[in-house]
C-alpha cells in the first residue's frame, strides 16, 4: 500500500523533504498558506556548510562536527550532528544536480567563506541569495513530482491542530482560507516544517509568517518541546519601521569595526576588550557586549575602498541605502542585536519523530543540531538534512494502518471556532500580539534575570487568561485570530524554560547565574497538561543529545 | 496627505475607493504606511468614520518575497520598497493588481502563475546542462519572486489562459539551460505560451523588482 505523507510548511525543509519522500515513491500532500517563494528560507543569505572535495587545507568532517558541537555548548545531539556533517557533501552535490547556482571561482571551483565559530572556510554560497537559489531549484524539482502525481501542493491552507489520539498522530485539521472551514487530512505520517517563532518577539530579522503557532498548538496536544530558552540574537541588525534587517557578518569579515561615540571620540569597545580580532567574536558574545554598552552602537566599513565595498558588499550597501538612506561608503551603520534564530523547538528522536508517533518535525521548528547556539551556515544544512532523515525513516517503516474516527473532535473544534467568531470584547488580537512582543522583549532579552522572567511569566499568564474571549477581528484572517492561544502558550513555555535554566550557556545568559554549571549540561524538556507546564532536564537522553 | 485605497470586501462584491488622512513620517514605505493606518489606533477614513482594517499581505518586508505586490500611484510595485518620500504629490493611490482575482482589498489570488508552470511541465528533469558560461544569467533568473508585477504591466497578458507572460519565460529559460535534452521541447512550450503573443513592449523589465534581464532569457529561447 502506498504511504501518504502530509507535510506542513513549504520552505526549504518542507519542500526538500517532499521531494525526498516522492523520490521514495511516497504520496505527499504539501500544504502551506502561501507559495514557497514567500517562505523565510528565501531570506537566508549566508550559505550552507559542508566539507567537500578540495576543502581548505586542514579541514575535515570531524572539524565540522566539533565546531558545531562546540558552538552549541555541547547540547547538540552528537550522533545527529555527525550524521548531518557526513551527509553535507552529498547535499551540496544534490543541490547542484537540481540546478542550484553556487558561486564558483574562475576555475569553476566552489568558493567558500567562514562565519564566526568555524575553524575553516566551508560555507558554500550562491552570491547573497543562497536560500532563494535553493528554493527556486527545489520548487522546479517539486513540479516534476507534481506532474507524476506524487506531490500534491495545496496553497491557502493553515494548520489548525493535529489529529492525535493515545500518543499517535493520524493527520491534521487544516483551515481552508478559501472555504473558511476546517478540513481534516489523514496521513500515515505528518511532518511539521513550520519554521521559528518570530511573532513572539514582534520585530525580528525573519518573516512575520513564522509565528510558532503549530508548535504551540501541538505542545498543548501533548508534544514535548526542547531547549526553548536558546534564542540566537544577531548582533548587527538595522532598524526599520517594521522590522530589523540583518547586516551580514561579511561586513565584519571585511574589516568592519564596532564602536560607540563618546565625547567626540569613537570607542572601539570590542577591540578594546578582545584585541584586534574583537569584531570577529561569535554572535552571542558581540550581542552581549553591545547590550552592555547601553548606547547606540555603529558598525563602520566606510574606511574601506569604495570599489571593494561595491564588489564585496553590494547587498549591504543597497539595503542600507534603500531602507535607511545610509551610504555605507561614507558613514557608519547604526546597529543593534535582534532575535534571529531559534535553537529550540519540538523535541525529536534521531529519526526526527516527536514523542507523538507518526508526527515528525524538521527544520527550524525542531530542536536537534544547534544545541545552545547555532553556527552560521548550519541552518540550511540542518533544514535539508532533517527532511532527508524523516523521509528515509517514513519510507522504510511499515505502514501504520488503522483508521480512527475523529468526527466528534472535528465537530467540537468547529464549534470552538464558531464561538470565537462571536466574541465581542473590545480588544483585537493584533494588540495582544504587540503586548506579547513587548513583554518578551523586556523580559527575555539578551541578558536575563529571575525577576524579569517571573514578571514575563505573570504577564503572559494574564494574556492567556484573556485570549480565548477577545474580540474576534474580522478584518484580519481567521488564522490570526485562532492562532493567538497557541502562540501565547508557546511564549509561556519559552519563559518557563529560561527561568528553569539557572546558569549561562550559549545564547542563554543569566546575569544572576553568570557561569555554566556542569550538572546542567543537558537539554531542557517541557511538557504541557491542561494548563500546567512541567520542565525537566533530559539527563537520561530520552531524545538524542 | 491623502491615501486613496481601492477596497473590496471579497471577490463577489464591488470595489470602492476609500480615503485616509496621513500626516506622519515620509521616510516610511507604503508597507509601513499600511501598518500604521491599520494599527496605530482604530482605523478611520478621512470622513472620521470607523472602518475595517485594510487587507494586504507581506512576509519578508525587505523586497525578496514578492507578497506585497500592488499598484502604487499607477505603478506596479512592491509596497515594502516604495517609500513615501519618493512619491510625488499630496495624494497616494493604492490598488490591488488588476490582472488577478481579488480576494480581499489588496490581496489577490496569484495561484495561476504556479498553475501555468505546473500545467506546462516546466521542470528540469535530469540535470544535463550544455554549457556553464551563463551562470550569472541563471542566477538572476532564479531570483524571480513570482510576484506578478511583470504580468500586471504587460500589455499582452490578460487572464493567463493562453499567454503566460514573462514570469513563465523566466522558468522556461532555466529549464533550457539546465537540461539540453529538454531544450527543444521547452522552446516550443515557450513559443506557444509567450513567444507568439509577446509584442516586445518589455515593460516587464521596468517593473521587475529583482531587475531580471528578461530580454536575455527570451532571446535565448527565441534563438
Amino acid at each position: 500500500m502506498m504511504k501518504n505523507v502530509l507535510i506542513i510548511g513549504s520552505g526549504i525543509a518542507g519542500l526538500s523533504c517532499a521531494v525526498r519522500c516522492a523520490g521514495h515513491g511516497l504520496r505527499v500532500m504539501l500544504i502551506s498558506p502561501y507559495p514557497s517563494e514567500r517562505a523565510q528560507s528565501v531570506m537566508a543569505a549566508g550559505g550552507i556548510n559542508a566539507v567537500t572535495k578540495g576543502h581548505e587545507e586542514g579541514d575535515s568532517i570531524e572539524s565540522h562536527i566539533e565546531d558545531t558541537l562546540k558552538g552549541g555548548a555541547m547540547l547538540g545531539g552528537r550522533n545527529a550532528v555527525e550524521g548531518m556533517c557526513r551527509q553535507a557533501e552529498d547535499i551540496i552535490r544534490y543541490l547542484e544536480s537540481i540546478g542550484t547556482v553556487f558561486t564558483v571561482d574562475e576555475n569553476g571551483k566552489p568558493r567558500t567563506r567562514a562565519f564566526g565559530g568555524q575553524s575553516h572556510k566551508r560555507t558554500h554560497f550562491c552570491g547573497a541569495s543562497t536560500g532563494k537559489q535553493i528554493i527556486s531549484a527545489l520548487v522546479m524539482e517539486s513540479r516534476r513530482y507534481e506532474a507524476m502525481g506524487l506531490i500534491t501542493r495545496k496553497l491557502g491552507m493553515d494548520f489548525y491542530s493535529g489529529l492525535i489520539r493515545d500518543g499517535v498522530c493520524y493527520g491534521a485539521l487544516l483551515f481552508n482560507e478559501g472555504t473558511k472551514t476546517l478540513e481534516p487530512v489523514y496521513a500515515d505520517a505528518v511532518i511539521l516544517a513550520t519554521g521559528g517563532q518570530n511573532s513572539l518577539f514582534g520585530k525580528t530579522t525573519g518573516s512575520i509568517l513564522c509565528d510558532g503557532y503549530a508548535a504551540g498548538r501541538l505542545f498543548m496536544q501533548g508534544a514535548v518541546l526542547k531547549n526553548l530558552e536558546f534564542i540566537q540574537y544577531h548582533p548587527t541588525t538595522l532598524e526599520t519601521s517594521q522590522k530589523r534587517i540583518l547586516i551580514s557578518e561579511a561586513v565584519r569579515g571585511e574589516g568592519g569595526r564596532l564602536f560607540y561615540p563618546e565625547g567626540g571620540n569613537r570607542i572601539y569597545f570590542m577591540e578594546d576588550k578582545y584585541g584586534p580580532k574583537g569584531n570577529l567574536m561569535t554572535r552571542d558574545v558581540i550581542s552581549r557586549e553591545i547590550y552592555a554598552t547601553g548606547r547606540e552602537v555603529f558598525l563602520d566599513i566606510s574606511f574601506l575602498d569604495k570599489k571593494l565595498i561595491d564588489s564585496r558588499l553590494p547587498e549591504v550597501r543597497d539595503l542600507c541605502s534603500k531602507y535607511r538612506s545610509i551610504d555605507i561608503t561614507r558613514e557608519p551603520i547604526p546597529v543593534s542585536p535582534s532575535v534571529h534564530f531559534f535553537m529550540g523547538g519540538l523535541a525529536v528522536h534521531m529519526n526526527h519523530e516527536t514523542n507523538i508517533k507518526g508526527l515528525y518535525a524538521i527544520g527550524e521548528c525542531a530542536s536537534m543540531y544547534h544545541g545552545a547556539n547555532r553556527l552560521g551556515g548550519n541552518s540550511l544544512l540542518a533544514a535539508i538534512y532533517s527532511g532527508n532523515v524523516a523521509a528515509d525513516d517514513i519510507a522504510k517503516n511499515e505502514c501504520r494502518g488503522g483508521v480512527q474516527d475523529f468526527a466528534n473532535y472535528i465537530a467540537h473544534e468547529k464549534k470552538e471556532l464558531e464561538k470565537l467568531y462571536d466574541t465581542k470584547s473590545a480588544f483585537p488580537v493584533m494588540y495582544m500580539r504587540d503586548m506579547l512582543a513587548e513583554t518578551m522583549k523586556n523580559n527575555l532579552g539578551i541578558v536575563r534575570t529571575e525577576k524579569n522572567l517571573k514578571a514575563g511569566i505573570g504577564d503572559v499568564d494574564e494574556y492567556i487568561g484573556t485570549s480565548t474571549h477577545l474580540h474576534y477581528d474580522a478584518s484580519v484572517s481567521a488564522y490570526t485570530n485562532y492562532s493567538l492561544l497557541g502562540i501565547m502558550t508557546l511564549a509561556r513555555a519559552v519563559l518557563t524554560c529560561a527561568e528553569h535554566r539557572k546558569e549561562s550557556r550559549g545564547a542563554h545568559y543569566r546575569s544572576d547565574f553568570k557561569e555554566s554549571a556542569d550538572e546542567l549540561s543537558h537539554a531542557t524538556l517541557i511538557s504541557y497538561d491542561d494548563g500546567s507546564f512541567t520542565v525537566n532536564l533530559d539527563k537520561g537522553n530520552a531524545y538524542e543529545n | 496627505m491623502k491615501i486613496r485605497v481601492l477596497r473590496q470586501i471579497n471577490g463577489d462584491t464591488e470595489p470602492y475607493w476609500e480615503t485616509f488622512d496621513y500626516d506622519g513620517d515620509k521616510e516610511i514605505s507604503v508597507a509601513g504606511l499600511l501598518d500604521y493606518l491599520n494599527y496605530h489606533d482604530d482605523i478611520v477614513n478621512d470622513k472620521g468614520e470607523k472602518t475595517g482594517r485594510i487587507g494586504w499581505e507581506c512576509s519578508c518586508l525587505q523586497g525578496v518575497c514578492g507578497a506585497c505586490a500592488m499598484v502604487i500611484n499607477e505603478k506596479p510595485s512592491l509596497a515594502c520598497e516604495t517609500f513615501l518620500k519618493d512619491l510625488n504629490g499630496d495624494e497616494i493611490s493604492i490598488r490591488p493588481l488588476r490582472k488577478f482575482p481579488v480576494i480581499h482589498d489588496l490581496i489577490v489570488d496569484r495561484s495561476i502563475i504556479h498553475e501555468n508552470l505546473k500545467k506546462a511541465n516546466v521542470f528540469i528533469g535530469e540535470y544535463n546542462p550544455k554549457d556553464r558560461e551563463k551562470l550569472t544569467l541563471q542566477y538572476n533568473a532564479a531570483k524571480c519572486l513570482k510576484c506578478g508585477l511583470c504580468l500586471e504591466i504587460c500589455p499582452n497578458y490578460t487572464s493567463g489562459k493562453s499567454f503566460f507572460g514573462a514570469v513563465f519565460a523566466n522558468d522556461c529559460y532555466l529549464v533550457q539551460k539546465r537540461n539540453a535534452d529538454k531544450a527543444k521541447d521547452i522552446k516550443e512550450t515557450y513559443g506557444k505560451h509567450v513567444g507568439s503573443g509577446c509584442s516586445k513592449a518589455l515593460s516587464c523589465m521596468d517593473v521587475c523588482p529583482m531587475k531580471i534581464e528578461l530580454i536575455a532569457s527570451m532571446s535565448a529561447l527565441n534563438r
